[in-house]
């Protein structure tokens, strides 16, 4: 199978006249054009203007994992084989689960054994598990590639990212201000450029989020290194190198599109669903529990 | 007698140049909009409404340090540590709320053109709310249920719930709370976002743009902005009808979900934005109404306010009222 990088080199290079050739983003340039380096237009402060509203075309918030098309999330043994869950069945095809090449380099998450137990059970338990579902804050790297867009705001003094989803933020800091006094569901971002490429160091997450609906998880030990590089208009590429000793036996990378929205899809709307899932969690506790 | 002459022109003059020099001359973004952005706070002593005990919106100095120094000693009393020896409360016996570690409710009356401020309300001059009688049914038909029904999440309040924060702490109109009364304001072209600390809510302001179509309700409502000089002026519509009713221990609001509320931004030191609004609605107010509020840079970094993912007040509030309807003597249904 072609591995995503690859095609990704291939797609940018059909689909773009003028494309990057960040060596450390498209590894395979052989049909990008050599020395050919998109310079993004410049934004508040003199470094790549990231304003905009992105979002991903992925299926990584399913599955970060190279995976076919399945019909549910969750499922409960079959006569022939296993079959939607009882929670979901009622969902048909919108329970069903999108195909996707993946965002994991490598094509796998190098588990520790102990961590790969760990993520598989979360997959047999995903509906009570999921943060997702709870409407909880979906941490860094998640955020970014759920199927809700996200507002960059950059000035020449801050730069802020707006998720739609569950109205979560993230206020990049350019100086570092030392480890994050307690650990939170967005964490602490500081960032600085390297060149055209915007880097946010992630640190002070708790281990409440997830990177998926498959169950895949980290630790409180999780330290995210994100990098946002434009390689075209409207287009960035988006990697996070994941570092947590605790569940994985070495660093790994995930990388993705990001593309910016235009004319009258260009803005977030609300989407906080707390109130939501008030029936799901609370629903038990009314005066009048629904049959 | 003319050199008198002159030299009262003369001062004269030099006293119109000062007041044409003196206003503060707000800093702009890199785009060329008045820079509103950095850390702000607006937690004072003053409140949306003016006490009962003070009849004037002007109050002097020596009544403003003597009400700060008997809150400062409320503080300090509410903040003596837990007499170890107390034991439990008795049942049925309120057990007390947050001590004043908890609180961040500032510590100093608001000042407006160097006024110090019983209320933030200047318009109507009596400093209340100008509750129509269709308003004030209005009210009570919101308020009352967060007080006394327990019957499920959807009529606790808002705040109780982690939807938003409470008291109209997000706005429109943004007011002081007890505590987390801290904004981040950043620019960029086309737009201003409030991130409000109480929960972690963007006010995302889309300048020179439409309002969403009216059935599209949002949470603080539709806002969108325009620049009046150096005045960013943010107009609200859209309001959700749940949040209608809103209160802190130090006020309570009724915004009826038809209202329009104009804020207006305004950098007038390096250290401060005059902040005011402006409530319309003809049927639950007798008139417009309207208000100044200081807000007054503050350091970081401001954290995050989570609140639905520890939510445990909630789950405990309806469990704790399906435990009161098992005993009889409560007068429960079980």
């Amino acid at each position: 199978m072609m591995k995503p990088r690859i095609a990704l080199a291939i797609l940018i290079g059909l689909t773009l006249p003028v494309t990057a050739t960040h060596s450390k983003t498209v590894s395979a340039g052989k049909n990008v054009a050599a020395g050919a380096h998109y310079v993004a237009p410049r934004g508040p402060g003199g470094h790549p203007d990231l304003n905009g509203v992105w979002q991903v075309m992925n299926t990584a918030n399913w599955d970060i994992e190279p995976h076919p098309a399945r019909a549910a999330l969750a499922f409960r043994p079959g006569p022939f084989g296993p079959v939607p869950a009882k929670e979901v069945v009622a969902l048909g095809a919108v329970g069903s689960v999108p195909p996707g090449l993946g965002i994991v380099e490598g094509g796998s998450i190098p588990y520790k054994p102990e961590a790969l137990a760990t993520k598989k059970d979360n997959e047999a338990h995903w509906l009570e598990r999921d943060p997702e579902i709870k409407c909880y804050l979906p941490g860094v790297p998640r955020a970014n590639y759920m199927p809700y867009p996200f507002q960059i705001f950059q000035s020449d003094k801050a730069l802020l990212f707006a998720y739609e989803y569950a109205g979560a933020v993230r206020n990049i800091q350019f100086k570092d201000p030392g480890p994050a006094p307690v650990d939170s569901w967005m964490g602490q971002s500081v960032g600085h450029w390297e060149g055209d490429t915007l880097v946010v160091k992630v640190t002070g997450q708790n281990d409440s989020t997830w990177f998926d609906r498959s169950g895949n998880f980290h630790s409180a030990s999780l330290e995210v290194v994100e990098r946002y590089t434009p390689l075209g208009p409207g287009l960035m590429r988006y990697e996070a190198q994941i570092t947590d000793p605790d569940t994985f036996t070495r660093p790994w990378k995930m990388s993705m599109n990001l593309y910016r929205l235009e004319g009258t899809d260009a803005q977030i709307l609300q989407f906080k669903c707390v109130e939501f899932v008030e029936e799901l969690l609370y629903g038990r506790l009314r005066k009048e529990p629904l049959p | 007698m003319i050199v008198r002459a002159l030299s009262i022109a003369f001062v004269a003059a030099a006293i119109a140049t000062a007041a044409a020099a003196s206003p503060y001359k707000a800093p702009r973004t890199s785009f060329g909009d008045p820079d509103l952005q950095g850390l702000w706070t607006n937690a004072s002593v003053t409140t949306l409404e003016r006490p009962p005990y003070i009849k004037t919106l002007v109050i002097s100095p020596d009544v403003a340090a003597k009400l700060e120094a008997a809150n400062k000693a409320q503080l300090a009393e509410n903040d003596k540590p837990t007499d170890p020896g107390k034991g439990a409360p008795a049942e049925g016996d309120d057990p007390g709320g947050y001590n004043s570690f908890w609180l961040d409710l500032g510590s100093k009356f608001g000042v407006v053109n160097g006024e110090i401020r019983s209320s933030w309300i200047t318009d109507p001059a009596d400093g209340h709310v100008p509750y129509s009688e269709k308003g004030r049914r209005d009210t009570m038909a919101s308020a009352i249920p967060q007080f006394r029904n327990f019957d499920g999440p959807e009529v606790r309040s808002l705040g109780e719930r982690c939807i938003v924060g409470y008291g109209s702490t997000g706005g429109p109109p943004m007011l002081n709370v007890l505590y987390n009364n801290n904004y981040q304001i950043v620019q960029s072209p086309g737009f201003v976002t409030i991130v409000v600390e109480m929960n972690h809510d963007a006010r995302i302001v889309r300048l020179n743009a439409q309002h969403l179509p009216a059935n599209m309700r949002p949470w603080m409502g539709d806002s969108i902005g325009h620049w009046e000089g150096n005045t960013l002026v943010v107009e609200t519509t859209n309001l959700n009808p749940n949040q209608r009713f809103t209160a802190d221990i130090r006020h309570r609001l009724y915004l009826s979900p038809d209202s329009k509320v104009t804020e207006r931004f305004t950098r007038i030191a390096n250290d401060q934005i005059l902040y005011e609004f402006k409530v319309e609605e003809p049927t639950a107010y007798t008139q417009p109404w309207s208000g100044q509020i200081p807000m007054h840079a503050t350091k970081g970094p401001m954290y995050e306010y989570a609140c639905h993912e520890g939510n445990y007040a909630l789950k405990d509030i309806l469990a704790g009222a399906r435990q009161e309807e098992k005993k009889p003597a409560s007068g429960g249904t079980k």
